[in-house]
C-alpha cells in the first residue's frame, strides 16, 4: 500500500507552505524518519521525515509554494 | 546486572508497555500529520510519556481522570480504546465521542476518562466535583486532574485547590510541568520557584517529582494516591518533565537551544525507560522488542480501523445539544408541550423565597442524589433565606462554599457528570461572569462534546436584582441573554411563587443543565397559595396571564407584573392587551407565542434585559418572519436602554421598561 505525501498542516495557522528542496533523489529508498524534504511554513523551515520506509516518488518540483493537502509525492514499500 | 528498583518487575513491564503505546500513538500521529494523511490539531505530548505510564498500574477504571487537549498520553494510559481514540481525533462517527469532541475533547467514562478541556486550568474545578461524588457515594475512588505548568497561573486552579483542601476531596492536582506555558517559558510568566509549594497555602501537601524517572515518579504517585484514597484530602504533584515538541503541530520545540534540546532528549522517558529495564535485567531485548512491536501493531490496526469509519455527518448537528433534540431552536419550530394540570390538592400561602425553599426541601426528600452548594447557604440559611434550617436537617447535602463561583460551578458540573443532581446558588446573576467559562464551555457543552457519553443534570439558581434600586451596575443586571446564546443550557424565569417552585423542581429533575432566574422584585413581595409536595411546572410551557384581543405582551419575570399593570391601564382606554408569561426562555414555547399573536395580530416583547441583541429581538424577528401577512403591525421589542444599570433611582426607573412606558409603546403600535 502506498503512502501519499501531501503538504502537511503542521501548525494551527498553516494554510500553505513552500517545498524548498527534496533532500533525497526521486526513486530513492528511504527509511522511516529520514528527512525527505525541507519545508517552509509560517516563517520557519523544517525537515520533514519519511512517514514510512520505502521507495519515494516525487510528484511536484521544489521551490514552489503549495496549499495544505496538495499531493507532492508517494512512498511505496520497497 | 539486576538491581532492586523497589518496584516489582511486572509493574515495571506494565509501565514500559504504556510508554511504548503512548510513543507509538505519538509517532503515528506525527507521521500522519507530516505526510498529510491526517489533518487535525495536535498538541504533542512528546517527552511526557512517563507520567501517565507510571500512574497506570496504580489506578483502575473506577478511578477518574480529567485532562487537557495535550493529554493524549493520559488517555492512552487510562485505557481509552485506541480505535475509538483515533476515530475521534479524525472526526468519525465511531469515535469515542461520535467525532463531536475531537482531538482536544476526548472522554470515555468506561475507562474513567471523564472530561478533557481545551481551556487551560478549567479541569481542576470539575475534578473536585467528580471527587466529591465519589466521596458522597462512599467509594474510595481517586480523581486525578492533569494540567500543565501554564495552568498554575489561572484563577480556576486556585479556586479549585482552595475548595479541595477545605472539603478534603480525594483529588490529585497533577501539574505536568513541561517548563513551557504554550509559547512562554518559565520564568517569563511567574516568579514562583516551584508550583508544589503553593499547596501548603491551601492547607494540603505538595510534592515535586521527576516525571521523566518512572521509578521515582511511580513511587511518589503511589504515596499520593494512597493518601487521597484513604481520605486525607488532596495532594498537589508537580511532575517535572520537559516538552520536546511544539505547543501545537509537528516537530521539535523551538523554545530550547540546540544544546538544551539535546540535553532534554537525554532524559526522554521512551529510550530511558527501555534502557532502565534492559540494564537492570528486568526485560530482555527480545521482550522489549515484542512490547514495541505489539504497541506498533495495536496503533496501526486502530488507525486502519478509524480511517475506514464514516466522517460524522451533518445529520448529527442538533443531536446531543440536549437530551431531547426538539429543544434546540430552529426555524419553523412549533413544538406542542402539555401545560401543568390545575392543582386541586393542598396548598399553603407562601412568598416566593419560601416556595423556593419548599421546592429545595421537596427535592432533597425525593432523591438522595440531590445536593446544594453555594455561598452562605449553611447555618445562616442563605442570603435570600431559601435554606433556613436545611443544613441542620440534611447535613453534608447542604454545602456552603467559599466565595468562588468557578469552584462552585466546576464542582456542580463534575458531580453532575457523575450522575448526582447538584443545585448551585450563584448569588446574583451578575456573578455569572465569574463562572462563565465553567457554565458556557463545560456545563453547557459536555453532552455535545462527549457525543452523549455524559451529561450534566445540574441546576443553577440565581437572583436578578434589577428594579429594586440602589444595587448599582454590578448587582442589577438581567444577564439571561448571555446564557441564551450558549447552546446546551435551559433557562427558566418564574414570576409567581408557585411557578418558582414548580419550575425549580422540573429543573432539578431534568437531565440537562438548567438555570433558574429569580427576580428580587418578586422574591419577597409576592405571596400566593402554593401547592404542597412534588409540584411541577413543565419546562418550555408559557402561560397566558391575562386574555386580550388587540395585542400580545410577551414577557417574563418581574416584567410580567409591569405588563399586567400596563394592560390594566390600557383597558381603561378600550385597548385589550393579552399578557403571555414565557416562564421558560429556553426552550421557548413558540406554539403558545404564535397562538397568542395569531389571535391578536400584534406583539410587543418586553424584558428588563438590554433591548439591543436581547431575547425580544429574537422573538419579534421570528414572529415577523413566520406570521408575515397575518400581522396588523410588525412585532417589536422593548427592553432596557443601552447603559449599565444606574445607581440613581430616577435613571434606573426610566432605563428599564415599566407599566407607563410599556403602555405608551402599545398606544404607538396601535396608532
Amino acid at each position: 500500500m502506498s503512502t501519499t505525501l501531501t503538504i502537511p498542516k503542521l501548525q494551527m495557522s498553516t494554510t500553505e507552505g513552500t517545498l524548498i528542496e527534496w533532500l533525497v533523489d526521486d526513486g530513492a529508498v528511504v527509511e522511516e524518519g529520514q528527512p525527505i524534504y525541507s519545508f517552509e511554513t509560517d516563517k520557519s523551515v523544517q525537515d520533514i521525515g519519511a512517514p514510512v520506509s520505502g521507495k519515494l516518488t516525487q510528484k511536484l518540483t521544489a521551490g514552489e509554494t503549495y496549499p495544505v493537502g496538495t499531493e507532492i509525492g508517494e512512498i511505496v514499500p520497497a | 546486572m539486576s538491581h532492586d528498583l523497589g518496584i516489582d518487575n511486572d509493574t515495571l513491564c506494565e509501565i514500559y508497555t504504556q510508554v511504548a503505546r503512548i510513543h507509538q500513538v505519538d509517532r503515528a500521529i506525527q507521521s500522519g500529520l507530516s505526510s498529510g494523511k491526517f489533518q487535525f490539531t495536535y498538541w504533542p505530548l512528546t517527552g511526557q510519556e512517563g507520567i501517565p505510564a507510571s500512574i497506570a498500574p496504580l489506578v483502575t477504571s473506577d478511578d477518574h481522570m480529567v485532562t487537557i487537549y495535550r493529554g493524549i498520553h493520559d488517555q492512552v494510559a487510562k485505557g481509552v480504546p485506541l480505535k475509538g481514540l483515533f476515530a475521534e481525533a479524525l472526526g468519525r462517527i465511531d469515535g469515542v465521542n461520535k467525532g463531536k469532541g475531537g482531538s482536544p475533547h476526548i472522554s470515555d467514562p468506561d475507562s474513567g476518562s471523564m472530561l478533557t478541556t481545551a481551556i487551560v486550568g478549567a479541569g481542576a474545578p470539575i475534578a473536585n466535583g467528580i471527587a466529591l461524588a465519589s466521596k458522597m457515594r462512599g467509594t474510595d475512588a481517586v480523581t486525578i486532574v492533569n494540567f500543565g505548568d501554564g495552568a498554575t497561573s489561572i484563577g480556576a486552579v486556585h479556586e479549585a485547590m482552595n475548595l479541595a483542601g477545605l472539603w478534603k476531596l480525594p483529588v490529585i492536582f497533577l501539574c505536568q510541568n513541561n517548563q513551557m506555558g504554550e509559547y512562554t517559558r518559565i520564568p517569563d510568566y511567574t516568579a514562583s520557584e516551584d508550583f508544589a509549594s503553593r499547596a501548603a497555602g491551601y492547607g494540603f501537601r505538595g510534592v515535586i517529582l521527576d516525571g521523566n524517572d518512572v521509578v521515582a515518579f511511580h513511587k511518589g504517585m503511589k504515596e499520593a494516591i494512597a493518601d487521597a484514597r484513604s481520605g486525607n484530602g488532596p495532594v498537589f504533584v508537580e511532575a517535572r518533565t520537559i516538552r520536546l515538541g511544539l505547543h501545537a503541530g509537528v516537530g521539535d520545540t523551538n523554545h530550547l537551544s540546540e544544546e538544551d534540546l539535546a540535553a532534554a532528549k537525554e532524559t526522554w522517558p521512551v529510550p530511558r525507560t527501555r534502557k532502565l529495564l534492559l540494564d537492570n535485567s528486568i526485560c530482555t531485548e527480545e521482550e522489549l522488542a515484542a512490547i514495541d512491536a505489539a504497541a506498533e501493531t495495536e496503533v496501526k490496526e486502530a488507525i486502519e480501523w478509524a480511517m475506514n469509519c464514516e466522517p460524522t455527518g451533518a445529520d448529527e448537528m442538533l443531536l446531543d445539544v440536549y437530551a431531547d433534540p426538539t429543544v434546540a431552536p430552529r426555524r419553523g419550530q412549533r413544538e406542542q408541550r402539555a401545560a401543568e394540570e390545575t392543582h386541586t390538592g393542598e396548598t399553603r400561602e407562601l412568598p416566593m423565597f419560601q416556595a423556593i425553599q419548599d421546592a429545595q426541601e421537596t427535592a432533597l426528600e425525593l432523591d438522595p442524589d440531590v445536593f446544594f452548594l453555594g455561598e452562605d447557604i449553611g447555618e445562616s440559611g442563605g442570603v435570600f433565606r431559601c435554606f433556613q434550617g436545611l443544613q441542620e436537617k440534611y447535613g453534608e447535602r447542604i454545602r456552603p462554599t467559599p466565595i468562588a463561583e468557578q469552584a462552585i460551578m466546576g464542582a456542580a458540573t463534575g458531580a453532575a457528570i457523575m450522575g448526582l443532581r447538584p443545585v448551585a446558588e450563584i448569588m446574583f446573576c451578575d456573578f455569572m461572569g465569574v463562572a462563565m467559562d465553567q457554565i458556557a464551555n463545560h456545563t453547557a457543552k459536555q453532552r455535545y462534546m462527549s457525543g452523549g457519553k455524559t451529561h450534566v443534570p445540574l441546576t443553577v439558581r440565581t437572583v436578578a436584582g434589577a428594579g429594586i434600586g440602589g444595587f448599582g451596575a454590578q448587582h442589577s443586571q438581567s444577564t439571561e441573554a448571555w446564557l441564551l446564546h450558549t447552546p446546551g443550557l435551559k433557562v427558566v424565569y418564574p414570576s409567581t411563587p408557585s411557578e418558582a417552585k414548580g419550575l425549580l423542581l422540573s429543573c432539578i429533575f431534568d437531565d440537562d443543565p438548567c438555570v433558574q432566574y429569580e427576580s428580587m422584585m418578586l422574591t419577597y413581595s409576592t405571596q400566593e397559595e402554593v401547592p404542597v409536595g412534588d409540584y411541577r411546572v413543565p419546562i418550555g410551557v408559557a402561560k397566558v396571564k391575562r386574555e386580550g384581543a388587540d395585542i400580545s405582551l410577551i414577557t417574563y419575570g418581574w416584567q410580567v407584573m409591569q405588563c399586567l399593570s400596563a394592560a390594566e391601564e390600557l383597558a381603561k382606554e378600550g385597548i385589550s392587551a393579552e399578557v403571555l408569561d414565557l416562564r421558560t426562555l429556553m426552550p421557548l414555547d413558540y406554539d403558545r407565542i404564535f397562538a397568542s399573536v395569531e389571535k391578536t395580530g400584534r406583539a410587543l416583547v418586553v424584558h428588563a434585559a438590554t433591548e439591543f441583541c436581547g431575547l425580544g429581538a429574537e422573538i419579534a424577528c421570528t414572529l415577523n418572519d413566520t406570521l408575515q401577512g397575518q400581522l396588523k403591525t410588525p412585532a417589536s421589542r422593548f427592553g432596557a436602554a443601552y447603559a449599565p444599570i444606574a445607581f440613581a433611582k430616577p435613571i434606573e426607573t426610566e432605563q428599564i421598561p415599566h407599566a407607563g412606558t410599556i403602555a405608551a409603546r402599545v398606544r404607538e403600535m396601535l396608532k
